[in-house]
């Protein structure tokens, strides 16, 4: 799967897009296309696959109104302007391609918002089947980053880079690009890939050297992880074989942050089976754990209630083991940080919390 | 010290030296100081009253003499001074009435009828002569020609206004061709005045309005600052306003002062004769209900009391004991029967009672050939009457504790019962009025009331109206005509019962609304809009005066989009022009939400913005101004309600035509727009795909190609139109839901009833460019759903 080849299909696909467009236009039709409804209503679990995916639900563009004639036109000018970036090899933003608009010679296809240009190229997407990166389209904020036994080669716009994810990156470890695909996977010691979700406790993994004693491969999230961060992920997972663990707060977002790593996310849903790893494992903190380690915590709020009781009608939560968890969080009424481990000691989370989580887990 | 006592000794001297100068003062004297209450306040102001004044007068002249009128109104500047000429076709004025009707303030045929009409007083135009006279010293000019006389009157006079007399300066009698009328009859009157043109706007606003509401008027307007004549012309086919009956006054509508005049020049005996007479809506049944209220003002109600049924009480005992000299069989019938009627009864006034023991004396005297006479009688009656007020507390206290709530502790109750019980035992006249009763209550009350027990105003009323409602009224004879009218409070105890009385409302032959389609005539001829709407309501009373409210509205077309809306105010079809702030009309407009019914309105309330005339007519018996000047309506609820139905209903339509005129518009915009779009669409995907651009036509045309279907409805007439503007034949399956039976529908259509709907099945095939008609007849509240099948969603627009 070269990446030229994909910009290529990506090119074919938005140009098919216009075609049909046009057929519609020269059979007397009204040009229209139908998209899946993006709401949380219309969003589905696969038990097959593991992973959110929209339901049947579709709504029209049409351009019999108004409004839908607008969207049409614009989406015809987004194609244009894509196509040649694809021809071109050039990429942007997606604010970029809002402020661009302002050059486009008609008025009425340019677009009104940041908002109305996003969810353009989501409609793109989901219609051609194309993902956004192979637009050659990014996110304003760049990647998060890894660091671990990898050696890995990355098509840069400047050549071939082979990277090897320990020794040749600095402290702050290997940036993620915004389109993995173009990392090639070389070599690797990899035990386990560990998700860390904040900044802190990756560093402290790193100073502890938790990556070299167990040969681990620590993927720092921030946050709800970008796209890119959940693609590399799944492609570490399923061209590597490797156990994928997430490990985060004590709390009910940090598990939808799970969540979304291991069953995919509503936005992106109709990308789940190319961004998710069903098989990902939780690691903590969990709330067991505030019990077991006597961990230091802050008492759940209202909506830290709420949202724990809105995850026990979740399917992805439907488990026995989410069920003891968040019954037993709500029970306790207090949530934890990843941090509060180092209430009993800088070393305690390598030493002692990881290493007997993770046998637990089977996977030291 | 010293100046007090002079002072006080000066005393007698003041009141004498004031008395000197205190005199009576004529009214119209009165109104020359006070000329703004008549609407004279300003030289711009007075001229608009003026002409109100006498264009006014001259309609009402020709209208009752049946005349379509003819008016001219003439502004001229002469010197310092403008002069007003007013002429109509009327019938004329008689010779020796015309000094009275413009030399004397308060003189006319009107103020004493119950009709409605345009002037009430007899005020306006002699003020106006009063007004002329006053600021140039010109005597007013008048000229009037009955119909058929040979020669016309002419006087020049003033108001003397220390008597309220005319003053004739000249008195001629002039041949046609000498006069200057030039109607063969009519009426025309000259004034002079210190006036200006400042309020030339509310001159023409007065004479245009006037035409609106008078259809049947031709009226025409010059003044100095027009090239030439204004003309408003007559609707064509318009006739005169139905012509009024005057109604007498009704019981509602009465004061007392009035009621005492009425009272005093009747030539009927009793008071129920009088009620017949001179009121409207009193027949016998009526006068009846009346009169029992007036005698329980004037006499009082009785109470009832019942037998205790205490052991130790023998009621028949203390009867026999009663009656002497009767045979004991006599005696025992006697006092049997009558003690078994009183225990059958719940209660027996002491009126009641008499009747009772006359009734048993008489039958017993006949079975017994006794006679009971009346010092037999009053002793039995004194008898049983003792013995029924025996326990007067037990029947209170039954009525009390009935009225009270339960959070009255018992004690409290019958404290209470017990002490209104005492009262009422302590009236011999056996009689109490309610304000009597209450008083009772009151004070029986006050003693209770203590830190612990309250007894508020609505229990002591709840209690009040309990004993009353128990009560009897007495069949006492009325008091006759003569001794109510010369008796000021017992007047009032009629007028009182007259009020409470439950009376149908006055009937409406007395006005004269212009009509709906009038009101729209009236509005199309003045006003050119795109729109016209009207609304009458039916009569309504206030105050014993029935009333009828009108409301039109004219939008769009020429009438000017920016600022308020125009609002015109009439009052038995007279414009009024000032005060339009501080008129009910006003007030109900600015609460009506208008954004609801499509016309701008900054922060929902407020006078609505746009290109629209709202009209609104209020006829009546009696038009509640403000003031004098009769500018204003007075905030009357009853008249407000109406107002605002009246305007809402007119409104309803306005609402509708917006709405399709917005969804036309929007579907012109749609096309514009979609008619840009598409084009650009089509080139860019050539440029995309390298094609040629593809032909769009097709698509185009699904989009802009329309196929409409609207519906008209006119009384009970229902008229589907199907207007095809697309290029090929259409042929929509059309099915009507109507709610009633739908009648005359044409072959071509069918109708199915299923459960009291009925379908209205239609295929018309409709070619490019044509339209097809479908009418037929249905009541007119029915209601109505249509759904078209046949022709592509994108082409059709139903507005049905």
């Amino acid at each position: 799967m070269s990446t030229n080849h994909n910009d290529e299909l990506a090119q074919e696909r938005l140009i098919d897009l216009a075609v049909e467009f046009y057929d519609q236009f020269a059979g007397g039709d009204i040009p229209h296309m139908d998209i899946p409804t993006r709401t949380k209503s219309n969003i589905v679990f696969d038990e097959e696959s593991k992973v959110w995916v929209y339901g049947d639900r579709t709504s029209t563009r049409s351009a019999n109104s108004v409004r839908g004639a607008r969207k049409l036109l614009k989406a015809t000018y987004a194609i244009e302007f894509l196509v040649n970036q694809l021809e071109e090899d050039r990429s942007s933003t997606l604010r970029e391609l809002y402020y661009l608009s302002e050059s486009w010679d008609n008025e009425e296809a340019q677009f009104n918002d940041q908002d109305e240009s996003n969810q353009l190229i989501e409609d793109l997407e989901i219609v051609s089947k194309v993902t956004r990166e192979d637009f050659h389209m990014r996110p304003e904020e760049s990647g998060a980053t890894l660091m671990g036994p990898l050696e890995l080669r990355e098509q840069t716009r400047r050549g071939e880079r082979e990277i090897h994810c320990q020794e040749d990156v600095g402290e702050g470890g290997y940036q993620i690009p915004n389109n993995p695909d173009t990392i090639e996977f070389l070599d690797h010691d990899i035990e386990f890939v560990l998700c860390v979700e904040t900044g802190g406790m990756r560093d402290r993994l790193i100073e502890n050297g938790f990556d070299e004693k167990h040969g681990c491969l620590v993927v720092h999230l921030k946050g709800q992880p970008a796209r890119a961060t959940r693609r590399i992920t799944k492609r570490l997972h399923d061209e590597l074989d490797l156990p994928v663990v997430v490990f985060t707060d004590g709390d009910p977002w940090s598990y939808r942050i799970y969540g979304s790593v291991a069953y995919g996310s509503i936005k992106s849903a109709h990308l789940s089976e190319y961004l998710a790893t069903p098989e990902a494992e939780f690691v903590g903190i969990q709330p067991q754990d505030i019990v077991d380690y006597d961990l230091p915590t802050d008492p759940l709020s209202d909506s830290d209630v709420n949202a724990l009781q809105s995850e026990l009608e979740d399917p992805r939560f439907m488990t026995d083991y989410w069920e003891e968890q968040i019954e037993l969080q709500l029970d306790i009424d207090k949530k934890a940080e990843q941090q509060a481990l180092a209430s009993r000691g800088l070393d305690f989370v390598t030493d002692t919390y990881l290493p007997e989580r993770l046998g637990e887990m089977g996977v030291l | 010290m010293t100046s007090f006592q002079s002072t006080l000794g000066e005393d007698a001297g003041i009141a004498e030296e004031l008395a000197e100068s205190q005199r009576a003062i004529s009214i119209a004297e009165f109104f020359e100081k006070n000329k703004h209450m008549l609407g004279f306040d300003s030289g711009a102001r007075g001229l608009v009253t003026a002409v109100k004044e006498a264009v006014d007068n001259a309609l009402d002249a020709t209208e009752e003499a049946g005349i379509k009128p003819d008016i001219s109104v003439e502004i001229r500047e002469s010197g310092d001074y403008y002069t007003l000429v007013v002429e109509d076709n009327g019938p004329g004025i008689t010779k020796p009435q015309i000094p009275k009707v413009f030399g004397k303030l308060l003189y006319g045929s009107r103020f004493h009828a119950r009709e409605q009409s345009r002037g009430q007083q007899g005020i306006g135009i002699s003020a106006a002569v009063l007004y002329s006279q006053l600021t140039s010293g010109k005597p007013a000019k008048i000229t009037s020609r009955t119909k058929g006389a040979e020669t016309a009157q002419y006087f020049e006079l003033i108001i003397d206004t220390d008597t309220n007399e005319p003053e004739i300066q000249v008195e001629k009698e002039l041949s046609p061709g000498e006069s200057d009328l030039s109607p063969t009859h009519g009426t025309r009157i000259e004034v002079e005045m210190e006036a200006n043109m400042r309020a030339r706007q509310q001159l023409h606003d007065y004479v245009k309005h006037t035409a609106v509401v008078n259809p049947h008027a031709r009226l025409v307007l010059m003044e100095p600052g027009l090239e030439e004549p204004l003309r408003y012309e007559r609707v064509d086919g318009a006739g005169l306003p139905a012509e009024t009956e005057e109604i007498r006054p009704h019981p509602h509508g009465v004061e007392l002062g009035t009621l005492i005049k009425m009272l005093g020049r009747t030539e009927s005996y009793s008071v129920s004769g009088f009620l017949q007479e001179e009121f409207t809506r009193v027949g016998a049944k009526t006068a009846d209900k009346i009169l029992d209220n007036f005698r329980d003002r004037h006499f009082g109600r009785e109470m009832g009391w019942s037998v205790s049924d205490g052991e130790e009480v023998d009621l028949d005992a203390a009867i026999v004991d009663a009656v002497s000299n009767k045979g004991a069989d006599a005696t025992d019938a006697f006092a049997g029967r009558v003690g078994d009627t009183l225990r059958n009864r719940q209660r027996t006034t002491h009126f009641e009672l008499g009747d009772i023991v006359d009734t048993v004396a008489d039958d017993v005297g006949d079975e017994f050939d006794v006679t009971f006479g009346d010092t037999v009688r009053e002793n039995a009656v004194e008898a049983a009457w003792a013995v029924l007020t025996l326990e007067r507390t037990t029947d209170i206290y039954g009525l009390v504790d009935d009225a009270t709530s339960t959070q009255k502790d018992d004690a409290t109750v019958h404290g209470l019962a017990e002490r209104v019980a005492e009262k009422f035992g302590a009236n011999d006249s056996h009689r109490e009025t309610y304000r009597q009763v209450r008083d009772y209550v009151d004070r029986s009350a006050d003693v209770l009331v203590d830190d612990d027990v309250t007894f508020g105003e609505t229990a002591r009323e709840n209690v009040t109206d309990a004993l009353w409602s128990v009560m009897r009224t007495v069949p006492d004879d009325v008091p006759k005509v003569k001794d109510v009218a010369d008796d000021r409070d017992v007047a009032s105890q009629l007028l009182e019962g007259m009020r409470e009385a439950d009376i149908l409302a006055p009937p409406t032959n007395c006005l004269s609304p212009i009509s709906a389609e009038l009101v729209e005539a009236g509005l199309r001829k003045e006003y050119d809009a795109d729109f016209y709407a009207a609304a009458t309501r039916d009569a309504e009373v206030h105050g014993g005066d029935p009333f009828i409210v009108e409301a039109g509205i004219a939008y769009g077309g020429e009438l000017a989009a920016e600022g308020s809306v125009d609002l015109l105010r009439f009052a038995n079809r007279v414009p009024l022009v000032y005060q339009r702030g501080a008129c009910a009309t006003t007030d109900v407009v600015k609460r009506i939400g208008w954004r609801n019914y499509g016309l701008d309105q900054p922060g929902g309330s407020g006078m609505p913005k746009g290109p629209a005339v709202i009209m609104v007519h209020v006829a009546s018996t009696n038009v509640p101004f403000t003031s004098e000047s009769k500018d204003a309506l007075a905030n009357i609820p009853a008249i407000e309600d109406e107002i605002e139905l009246a305007i809402r209903e007119a409104s309803r339509e306005l609402k509708s035509y917006l709405n399709k005129r917005r969804s036309m518009q929007k579907r012109r915009k749609k096309q514009d727009v979609l008619g840009r779009i598409l084009p650009e669409m089509a080139d860019k995907l050539a440029e995309v795909t390298k094609r040629e651009r593809p032909n769009i036509d097709g698509a185009l045309a699904r989009i802009m190609n329309n196929v409409s279907v609207d519906r008209a409805v006119d009384g009970d007439t229902v008229t589907l139109a199907v207007e095809n503007h697309s290029d090929r034949t259409e042929t929509p399956d059309i099915t009507d839901i109507v709610s009633a039976e739908p009648t005359d529908v044409p072959d071509d259509a069918t109708v199915v009833d299923l459960d009291g709907e009925w379908f209205v099945k239609w295929n018309p095939s409709v070619s490019a460019g044509e339209t097809a008609e479908l009418t037929y007849t249905v009541a007119s509240d029915a209601s109505f759903d249509i759904n078209v099948d046949g022709v592509e969603t994108e082409k059709l627009t139903v507005n049905a």
